[in-house]
Order: structure tokens, then C-alpha cells, then sequence
């Protein structure tokens, strides 16, 4: 075959021979303006995904025995938190005593309210972190907040109209947030949530702050028995009544709840069109002679020698010793806290362990979810926020 | 150590190969990347029980270990062609357009090819034998031209490779309209538009021909454990050559001294690194708009930059579901799900928020049935945007709008292939221009560089990489590069930018 367009002779190639020569008469006539780069979609994503905010803590009130109420107020400059997703959690990351630390707290207030620059978490005191934020930092500490993260969130494609939550102590925190994005009408689905609590003092919110008719609450007492309230653990029995095939289920409490409810739900007839539980984070592992070894740390070029135990996870090892680590989730799954495994052993429990499969095959772990097996050498992500 | 013989910004492909290309040359290097991991688009990420593939629909240039392309012989120079697994693709793609009617099955392989036409059209096997005979000369030449290193032969250009020079000014729509083939045989052979994502009237025809030759003639893989495979794999091999990576270290400015030559960088926390060169695996963009001051930026190349168009901005959405591929009845691996064959008209409905004419679909585990847990699929659809439209999306609609979008993406997917996906997701996520912004800082959440355009194509960009080059010390590869965007492309510029820094540095050593 020969190629031809024109009609002309010589015409097809003269017009290939002067590409070049036009494109360059177009640039000198572009204009030579300073280069926009950022554009609303950039804008979007930094005001959706900051990284970390400055946060300071306005407000603390016990709503019962060990558990707290903290309210933050945004420092960034349009005086925003992020919008998230209801359900979604935050860390919050500060020095105590010669640690630095970094924990995931589930948001219980709403959307609209952190695009008013609030943003409010619960908080059981049980550890070190926690016994700081509820008794030891003052009103008006700056914290870094970690942006809205998680997956624990209602999706129209993916999840049923009718939601069946299902909390225990402060895993009530999420679902609080989806009451109020419902009531505020910046979420629209149905949430009936079962919500167990030891007796009425422990429960951590008043029902009667949700007024909607696409919200029920009912809440099981394990060690009380009153009038309004089931008496028991959320078994089989209860669940059947709200439980169908066109709801899905969303779970959030400790593990011993997950456990038996899921045990429970297997027992229905009709089961739920889905089952989403949010993770809790990785804890010390029980060992019968729990060993202490050698940690090499590289970040960038600096490289630290630190004690690492064997029944703690690699980030509470880098924690203890004062180092800014990376982590978000704390569970496994975020990947946030990504770092490649130099040399050594570490344990990864299978039920943590969500790496990409390259991860694996190359040998890169998540800190948050690998205790170590001997002497181990990682290189982790430097902590890129100010402290 | 700081001070570098080549900082290389990005640990995108570009950037990986690059800082391959330069450590093996015993330079030293270092790797400053804003992510936690390596990649950029290259790379994937889990929800639940699925991993998720976050961009390679199917990588081209691979071909066989008998019969090896391009890219795997560039793999093989770096040292990481050992490190991945490839899986081979049966079939190049199912073409389901609305309008037209059509369903059409094409497989890899020429004569294959060819023989399928028959289906499109009476006379199908007979023009697409021409045509690919069209195709191989262009693809000769392009070879011809890459290996005489911008000093061909005229002669030789005018006598073996004639076709190549007569149609080297011409859109895809001008060359076919030229070649005057019935419209479902263009139709078919303009399928693979869309990964390019520039419309016929604009996009040369040049490189789409040599492109849909490549992918016919080669066929198409995929890595084992998806793309970050190949990162994770640069990435080991940049470690072994004793270069260092560092990630959460995003660069915000490079240094220029008082020549204008790059004299540093410096990091987000302050901290600066001396060295004499950069490669940039960033766009131009973000480059001369943020990353120097302006008054270093020669005023040519703010000329070149507006001068360029942003290409495609992406959407994909990723689903697992809780059914196999075989009982939901999704038997192909690659689907182009288009309401019009006609490229112009596909790109005009991507310029506004909304269902797009066009999805590129992929269900993994026609590729490899191992990729999610037995009885469970891993699909997803991708679409582009055409103009800036996702800029007016605000915070507290975003969650809404994307799903929407996506809906009506699955529901086409639906009713093109009658298929029931939508009661069967397990997990989702959607990432939309924001999302691509986000992650790689690409103005307007672009995935595909700057736009083929008519005067901006493959071979001008190629012709003038020397001209377009302004700042002493400073190379731009990767995705935006003279190559244009797509996987081979972007390691190939990466490495061809790492070559002519190595160029710079031997120069100044005289």
C-alpha cells in the first residue's frame, strides 16, 4: 500500500517535515505567565487529607466511671477539621514522658460539626495514653491530629438501607457519629443500634438526643436489669428482631463482644446481607518467657539501637524509646506505618496481617502488627510532622 | 551524607528506573518520595480480603522470555527483570458499544487479530491485514529512528519507511479517514483510545498505530502481585546498588545557584541536600510552578508549560465482590464499555461531572485466578475526566458525588454485559481526581501527563526532548515525558532522562 491524504504531491511529507517546526512556533506564542499548579481539586485534597492538623483540647467532661468526653477545636488556618466520613477516626500523637505517642480514637461527633472546627472523641482510661489525655494534659493542649481515616463508614453502593449496629462500651463513638450525620442530614440511611452496657451508669450517651425516624436505639444491660432497657448480652434472640437479609451489620466493641456476637449471628436464620467489624489495635501477645532484643532503626541516615520485646509490637518498641513513629491504625490494616524489614525474624498474627502480597515477597512489614522473633533491623518512614 | 551526584524526586516508575539507571553507572543517588511507599500509580492496596490493583489495566512490551519486548529487556538492564512474575494475557480486549451495537472479542496475536476482523466486517481480515502491514512499517521506522539516535538517513526514511513519512503529520481520524475503511473496522482499531486519552481528531496516528501494533503483536501481561511487584522490586534493586530511598520526604524546593544551574534541594522539615543534578519524576507543572521560584524558571520554559494540555483526570472504581468471575457470569479480563464507538464524542461527555460514554473494565481474576479467595472477584472500572470539572466539588458533597458516578458505572457494566454485580460488593472504593491528586500532587488530579495533541505527540516531543530541556542540572522524566504516559513509557523516560544526566555529569568531569 502507499499512504495518502492529499491530494497534492509532495503535500503528506511536507506537512510531516513541518511538526516540529510548528510546534515550536506554538510555545512562543504561549504565554510566559508563572505556572498554576494548584488547582480546586488540589485544594480538595489538601483540605480533605492534610496529614495531620493542630488540635487543641477545649473541653473534657467524664460521662461515667473511667470514660471521658473530649472535645478538640481545629488550629488550621480556616479553622476546619477535615470533612469526614461518619465513623471514620483520627490519632492524636504527643510526647508523655519520654515517649511519643500516637493513638486512633473513633469520632463521635459529626460531619458538619468538624467543618465548624470541633471534634469530639471518647476515651476509656486505660493505659499510658490514655491516663495522660483524660487526667494529666491540661485544657488547652496542642496535639497533632492524624486526618480522618477508616473504612467503618455506611457506603450506598456497598452496604444495605437499614444498618444493625451493634456496639459495646466506647465502640458506641462511630455509631454516635453516624446518629448525628443522619440527624444533621449529612448522612441518609437507617441505623438501628444495639448497644451493650454493663449498667445504666455506664451508658455513654443520652438516646434521647436522636429524635429521628431513622434511628432506634436499644440498649442491653448485662449486670442491671430496668425498665426500658433489655436485659442480657445482644444474643440470638435480640438480634433476630432487627437482623434481616436486606440490613447490614456494623460492629464495634472489644473482642470478646465480636466474638460472641459473631457466634450469635451465625445462628440466625436470616442472615444479614453483610457483617463489617472495625479492628481493634494489636496488643501485647502472651508469652511464657517473653525475651528482650536488639532493634536497629534507620530513618533516612540516622540509625538507633533500642530494646525491642518479644511480646510487644515493634511501634510500642520504637514508641518506649522516644522515637516519632509513623502508625495510624495501629491493627494492621492502614499500612500507613509501612517499613522494610532489613534483617531478623518478626511474628505476624494471620488475622493482622493485611500487607499487599509484594510486601511479603520482599519482605516489608507493618510495625503495628509484628512483634519480633530475634534481632531485627527495619528502615521506617521518618515522622514528616512537626511535634 | 549530604550531598548526592543525583537526586531523583518521585519514586514513581520514572523515577525508580531512573535512580537504577544512574546507581548502575556508580553514581551515587538518592530517592526523595512524599508517599510512605513507593510507586506512585504503580502500586495497590487492600480492603478486607481483597488487594486491589490502584492503576495497570495490562502492560505492554513484556512479550515472552523467548521473545522479549522492550520493556522486559530495560528490566533486564536494571537487574529487576528476576524479581517479578509475569502472567500472560489470553485475550487483548472485548469492545461492547452501545450505540453501534457492537461485541466485538479480539485476542492478541496478528493472524488471530486479524482472522476475529471477519466478525467486525465482510471484508475485515483482508483491511486489517493491510493495516497491520501499515503499522509494522511504522513500528520499523520508530525503531529505525531510536537506534540512529536523532541522525537518520533521509534517503532511508523516504525508501523503506515511505507510509511512516506521508502519514507522520496526521490525526487517527485524518489517517483513516484517508484510508477510507468501512466505520465498524475503525471502530474496532480505535478500541484502545482510551488509554492514551487523547480523541481521534487530536491524538497522532503515529503513535496509536505503533501502540495498537504493540499490543497485538506482543501481547499483554500483568505482574503476579500487582503493580507494586514492580516497585517493590525497583525498589530492592535501588537498595542493592547502595542507593537510599527515603519516603514521608517530600521536596519543596530546588535549589538553583547564581548560573542558574541546580545546586540542591531542599525538604519539607528544611533540611537541604546538595547536589549538581535532578531528576524530576514530577510534573513540569509542579516543577517551574512550585518547586523553584519563579524567577529561576527560564522564561521558555514557562512558554513550554502553558503551552502543554493536561491530560485525562482519573476515576476508578474498585470492587470486590462476594461471587466468582464464572458464577456472575463475567467472562473476560479487559472490557472497553463505550455508549458511542466515536472518540470525539466519548471525550466530550468527559467534560462534565457525571456518567462518562466510556469505561475501561477490568475483572482480575480472568488473568489470574488466584488474585482474591476462592467463590470472590476483583473488578474495576475506570473512566477519565476531560476538563477540570472535579475543581467545583466540595468538601461535603464529595462522599456523594463519586458514589454516584460509580453507580451508574456499575450499572452500565450491568446492562452491557447482563450481568448482576451491584447485590454482590463486599468492598468498595473510588478514587476520583482527588484522589489522584492527592497521592501523586498532579494538577487537576491528571493520571495520563500532558495530552497527546496534535502538535504535542509522541514523535515532536522525541524530536525536541533536547529543546525542551531548560534548566542546567535538572531532567523531567516519568509519565510526562517525552514518551508520554503509560507504564513503558514512563520507566523508558525515566531511564532516558538518568542517560542524559549521566551525559551532564560525564561533560563536566572534561
Amino acid at each position: 500500500m502507499a499512504f495518502q491524504r492529499s491530494k497534492v504531491p509532495g503535500e503528506d511529507i511536507r506537512l510531516a517535515m513541518e511538526m516540529t517546526q510548528k510546534r515550536r512556533q506554538l510555545i512562543e506564542e504561549s504565554p510566559a505567565d508563572p505556572i498554576v499548579w494548584e488547582y480546586g481539586v488540589n485544594r480538595l485534597a489538601a483540605s480533605l487529607h492534610p496529614g495531620f492538623v493542630k488540635a487543641k483540647l477545649c473541653s473534657r467532661e467524664p460521662v461515667c466511671a473511667d470514660c471521658y468526653r473530649i472535645t478538640f477545636k481545629s488550629l488550621r488556618e480556616d479553622g476546619h477539621f477535615p470533612y469526614f466520613r461518619a465513623g471514620q477516626f483520627v490519632t492524636l500523637s504527643a510526647r508523655v514522658g519520654d515517649s511519643f505517642l500516637t493513638r486512633p480514637y473513633s469520632i463521635a461527633s459529626s460531619p458538619k460539626r468538624a467543618m465548624a472546627g470541633e471534634l469530639e472523641i471518647i476515651v476509656r482510661k486505660t493505659g499510658i495514653f490514655s491516663s495522660w489525655l483524660t487526667e494529666e494534659a491540661p485544657v488547652g493542649t496542642e496535639l497533632l491530629m492524624g486526618e480522618p481515616s477508616g473504612d467503618f463508614c455506611h457506603d450506598s453502593i456497598r452496604d444495605k438501607e437499614h444498618i444493625v449496629g451493634i456496639a459495646g462500651g466506647t465502640g458506641a463513638a462511630p455509631f454516635l457519629s453516624m446518629m448525628r450525620a443522619i440527624t444533621e442530614g449529612s448522612e441518609d440511611f437507617r441505623l438501628t443500634l444495639l448497644y451493650g452496657a454493663r449498667t445504666r451508669e455506664q451508658i455513654l450517651f443520652d438516646p434521647e438526643e436522636f429524635r429521628d425516624d431513622r434511628i432506634r436505639i436499644e440498649t442491653v444491660l448485662s449486670d442491671e436489669e430496668a425498665e426500658g432497657y433489655r436485659h442480657g448480652f445482644i444474643s440470638a434472640d435480640i438480634l433476630k428482631e432487627y437482623v434481616t437479609a436486606d440490613s447490614t451489620v456494623f460492629l464495634c466493641g472489644p473482642d470478646a463482644m465480636y466474638a460472641y456476637v459473631l457466634g450469635e449471628l451465625g445462628k440466625l436464620e436470616e442472615a444479614p446481607a453483610g457483617i463489617r467489624q472495625e479492628r481493634n489495635p494489636v496488643g501485647n501477645r502472651i508469652l511464657e518467657k517473653p525475651e528482650t532484643f536488639r532493634l536497629t532503626v534507620r530513618i533516612r541516615d540516622n540509625v538507633k539501637t533500642i530494646d525491642a520485646r518479644s511480646e510487644e509490637t515493634l511501634i510500642t518498641a520504637l514508641e518506649r524509646a522516644g522515637i516519632p513513629a509513623v502508625v495510624r491504625c495501629r491493627s494492621g490494616v492502614c499500612g500507613f506505618c509501612h517499613s522494610r524489614l532489613v534483617s531478623g525474624e518478626c511474628y505476624i498474627a494471620p488475622e493482622n496481617d493485611f500487607r499487599r502480597a509484594a510486601d511479603r515477597k520482599f519482605g516489608y512489614i507493618h510495625p503495628c502488627s509484628a512483634y519480633p522473633m530475634s534481632d531485627v533491623e527495619i528502615e521506617i518512614p521518618i515522622f514528616d510532622a512537626e511535634e | 551524607m549530604d550531598r548526592y551526584d543525583v537526586i531523583v524526586i518521585g519514586a514513581g516508575n520514572g523515577g525508580l528506573a531512573a535512580a537504577c539507571r544512574i546507581l548502575n553507572a556508580g553514581k551515587t543517588c538518592l530517592v526523595c518520595e512524599k508517599h510512605n511507599i513507593p510507586g506512585g500509580f504503580a502500586t495497590s492496596f487492600v480492603r478486607g480480603r481483597f488487594e486491589f490493583e490502584a492503576s495497570l489495566h495490562e502492560f505492554n512490551g513484556i512479550g515472552t522470555p523467548e521473545k522479549p519486548g522492550s520493556a522486559r529487556l530495560l528490566f533486564e538492564e536494571l537487574g529487576v527483570a528476576d524479581k517479578i512474575e509475569w502472567i500472560q494475557l489470553k485475550n487483548a480486549y472485548r469492545l461492547i458499544s452501545k450505540k453501534e451495537g457492537y461485541d466485538f472479542t479480539m485476542p492478541f496475536g496478528e493472524e488471530a487479530f486479524i482472522r476475529a476482523n471477519a466478525a467486525v466486517h465482510p471484508d475485515g481480515e483482508r483491511i486489517v491485514r493491510e493495516y497491520l502491514t501499515l503499522c509494522r512499517q511504522i513500528r520499523d521506522a520508530m525503531s529505525y529512528l531510536s537506534a540512529a539516535k536523532g541522525r537518520p538517513d533521509p534517503k532511508v526514511m523516504m525508501e523503506k519507511y515511505p507510509d511512516y513519512m506521508a502519514c507522520g503529520s496526521y490525526s487517527v481520524n485524518e489517517a483513516f479517514e484517508a484510508l477510507g475503511y468501512p466505520q465498524e473496522i475503525v471502530d474496532n482499531l480505535n478500541s484502545y483510545w482510551c488509554y492514551l486519552g487523547a480523541n481521534g481528531n487530536n491524538l497522532s496516528f503515529l503513535h496509536y498505530a505503533n501502540m495498537l501494533y504493540s499490543y497485538i503483536s506482543n501481547g499483554a501481561t500483568i505482574p503476579k502481585y500487582r503493580s507494586h511487584e514492580l516497585s517493590l522490586a525497583l525498589e530492592e534493586r535501588v537498595h542493592e546498588l547502595g542507593g537510599d530511598i527515603w519516603f514521608n520526604s517530600e521536596v519543596t524546593k530546588i535549589l538553583t545557584d547564581a548560573d542558574g544551574h541546580v545546586c540542591g534541594i531542599r525538604l519539607k522539615d528544611g533540611r537541604e541536600i546538595e547536589t549538581r543534578h535532578v531528576i524530576a519524576d514530577v510534573s513540569p507543572h509542579v516543577v517551574y510552578g512550585r518547586l523553584m521560584d519563579s524567577e529561576a524558571v527560564p522564561e521558555k520554559a514557562r512558554k513550554l508549560t502553558n503551552f502543554r494540555k493536561l491530560a485525562g483526570r482519573g476515576f476508578t472504581v474498585f470492587l470486590g465482590l462476594n461471587r466468582s468471575a464464572e458464577e456472575l457470569g463475567i467472562t473476560d479480563h479487559n472490557y472497553f464499555i463505550y455508549d458511542t464507538a466515536d472518540s470525539v464524542a466519548q471525550y466530550e461527555s468527559m467534560k462534565t461531572i457525571g456518567q462518562t460514554a466510556a469505561q475501561a473494565t477490568v475483572c482480575l481474576n480472568n488473568a489470574d485466578p488466584e488474585c482474591s479467595p476462592p467463590g470472590t472477584a476483583i473488578l474495576y472500572m475506570t473512566t477519565l475526566f476531560t476538563d477540570d470539572v472535579w475543581s467545583g466539588v466540595k468538601e461535603e458533597d464529595y462522599y456523594r458525588v463519586k458514589n454516584e458516578i460509580a453507580a451508574a458505572m456499575i450499572r452500565r457494566f450491568e446492562e452491557a454485559t447482563g450481568t448482576q454485580i451491584a447485590e454482590h460488593v463486599e468492598e468498595i472504593a473510588v478514587a476520583t481526581p482527588e484522589t489522584y491528586a492527592r497521592y501523586c500532587g498532579h494538577p487537576q488530579g491528571t493520571v495520563y501527563g500532558y495530552e497527546s495533541q496534535y502538535y504535542d505527540g509522541l514523535m515532536n516531543r522525541i524530536q525536541m526532548v533536547e529543546e525542551d530541556h531548560m534548566v542546567p542540572g535538572l531532567r523531567i522524566g516519568g509519565g510526562y515525558g517525552e514518551r508520554l504516559l503509560g507504564y513503558p513509557s514512563s520507566y523508558k523516560s525515566g531511564v532516558n532522562e538518568a542517560d542524559r544526566t549521566l551525559r551532564d555529569i560525564g561533560k563536566e568531569g572534561m
